[in-house]
């Protein structure tokens, strides 16, 4: 009976971040749009400057139609990553809004997650069938497009969960949002979004690796262009999984101590 | 002329002054905030420093010459965000919730009023750094310095005036929407075109960021005429465009204000 009740307002939290989504819809495509759009053109021309300005032959052992077929296909999962959940719930510790949401029977963090992701799946949905039709045209299988959507839709748990263990800093300071979009700016270039990883000095590899950032748009991509084996996606997917598992414990720790200092005072 | 000048002058020390006693009681904000722009900068600079890895030049422009212009356009983004960004993010909410009506009763410009309120003391950081990269790599990028280090204050000038103008044609929206939530995202956007040196663009975009979105003035422009100089031309089209800039502007503004309800636009 329990479990029902659970599960009955987590399918309420997301239908209400469908209709968040869908409530300014101008805004909501424009913001894809943009997102999507500008970063992808300013890639596209960085390799145009490059093999047709500056007559390169090869960039970083990757060719012209090579480079082409990455930004268009990680523009796909670049996507999904992210979301504004994390700046959401150090706008509730900063002001106090979060008292109201710790006298409900609800994870105050699953729940934040679960209504942000709604327009998240959307756009998976819809990079879905893009990356379906242009399957026709690049050399990306259909299988493929699905298992790298899922890839990307487990980094966005990541992402979620390092900005829920950041987002606890609201609870020591004024407020994380500079916490945050550090992070967000850090992902930007180690999740293979502003151009692809391999091109980094070999000796400055391990900077990407490090992090689980990579799985979010680099590895994805990777594996929808037939990059990957499907012994190298499992292992990304075991990967992945580790880093949701420690993550889901730095949470409960740093809300666990978080929570201890809060006021509920807002300001 | 000169007592306006003396009005202005003390309205705008007041607006410093309130500001500083604001930032003092947010220290830690205060230095959070320059490690994001410190962060920015260094994903900016690992971008290129990537690029450079794998090919010596880049549209015919050397590591150090692409270093010298992000110094730049750093410098002239800084100076902008110090003294202007978070007015314009308040702008939307003085349209739409009829705040702007305080600005309109008082003897002074309501748009100096609109404009000048906040300062963004944590950017100092950032146009610091700026000025320091440019110093730094000035030399390698054959720039020749001495006596026209004056002409890097004009043309950061330039770049602030050219983001005012910019930021303001996009911002003005609020007074037709309800919300100008987006297209002010898209300004940002749209931003991204000026953190790349103007030439490694094709034609059409150059044209582009040139003209219709002239973002390449912010921080492109100024760098290659500091560099290379600029052709005869270029300087026509440069003031050109933002005398265009200006007056469209202004008769938006005009326009907005015979539109606004005050209550809600």
């Amino acid at each position: 009976m329990k479990k029902i009740i659970n599960l009955h307002w987590r399918a309420a939290a997301l239908k209400n971040g469908f209709m968040d989504a869908v409530a300014y819809r101008a805004e909501f495509f424009i913001d894809i749009i943009g997102s999507a759009l500008v970063p992808a053109s300013i890639q596209l021309i960085l390799w145009y400057a490059v093999f047709y300005v500056g007559q390169a032959n090869s960039f970083g052992g990757m060719s012209f139609i090579e480079l082409i077929n990455y930004t268009i296909i990680s523009v796909l999962f670049s996507q999904i990553r992210g979301g504004n959940q994390d700046f959401e719930l150090q706008e509730m510790i900063r002001t106090g809004n979060l008292s109201q949401h710790l006298l409900k029977p609800i994870g105050i963090v699953e729940f934040v997650y679960i209504r942000g992701v709604a327009p998240k799946l959307v756009i998976a949905s819809v990079c879905i069938c893009i990356g379906v039709v242009l399957s026709i045209w690049l050399p990306i299988t259909v299988p493929r497009i699905f298992g790298a959507m899922f890839l990307a839709l487990l980094g966005n748990i990541i992402h979620y969960q390092v900005g829920a263990i950041l987002s606890t800093f609201s609870f020591l300071w004024e407020e994380a949002y500079s916490v945050l979009m550090v992070k967000n700016l850090i992902v930007s270039i180690l999740s293979g979004e502003l151009l692809p990883l391999n091109l980094f000095p070999a000796s400055m590899s391990w900077v990407w690796k490090a992090t689980p950032f990579y799985l979010y748009v680099f590895g994805p991509t990777q594996f929808a262009l037939g990059k990957w084996s499907v012994a190298q996606y499992l292992h990304a997917l075991g990967v992945s999984v580790v880093w949701i598992a420690v993550l889901c414990v730095g949470i409960r720790i740093s809300w666990h101590l978080g929570i201890r200092r809060y006021q509920s005072l807002g300001g | 002329m000169l007592q306006t000048l003396r009005k202005y002058c003390e309205v705008y020390r007041i607006q410093i002054k309130n500001n500083l006693a604001r930032e003092a009681s947010y220290r830690t904000n205060f230095f959070t905030i320059a490690l994001v722009d410190l962060v920015w900068i260094c994903v900016e600079f690992s971008l290129f420093k990537v690029i450079y890895a794998n090919t010596p030049s880049l549209a015919g422009w050397r590591q150090e010459q692409v270093f010298f212009f992000l110094g730049v356009f750093f410098t002239s983004d800084a100076l902008f965000t110090f003294l202007f960004q978070r007015n314009f993010w308040t702008f939307t909410d003085l349209v739409n919730r009829g705040e702007l009506d305080i600005f309109l009763t008082k003897p002074i410009h309501p748009l100096f009023l609109a404009l000048t309120r906040w300062v963004n003391f944590s950017a100092l950081f950032n146009l610091v750094l700026g000025i320091a990269i440019s110093i730094f790599y000035a030399k390698a990028a054959d720039f020749l310095g001495g006596w026209k280090w004056i002409l890097f204050v004009s043309w950061l000038g330039i770049g602030l005036l050219t983001a005012i103008l910019l930021r303001f044609a996009f911002a003005i929206w609020v007074f037709w929407t309800e919300r100008s939530w987006a297209i002010s995202q898209l300004y940002y956007h749209f931003f991204s075109f000026a953190t790349k040196p103007d030439v490694i663009y094709p034609k059409i975009i150059r044209y582009t960021i040139l003209t219709a979105l002239p973002f390449a003035l912010i921080g492109s422009i100024p760098a290659r005429a500091l560099m290379t100089g600029l052709e005869i031309y270029e300087y026509f089209w440069l003031f050109g465009v933002l005398i265009v800039f200006f007056f469209f502007d202004r008769w938006m503004w005009r326009k907005g204000l015979k539109r606004y309800q005050s209550a809600s636009s």
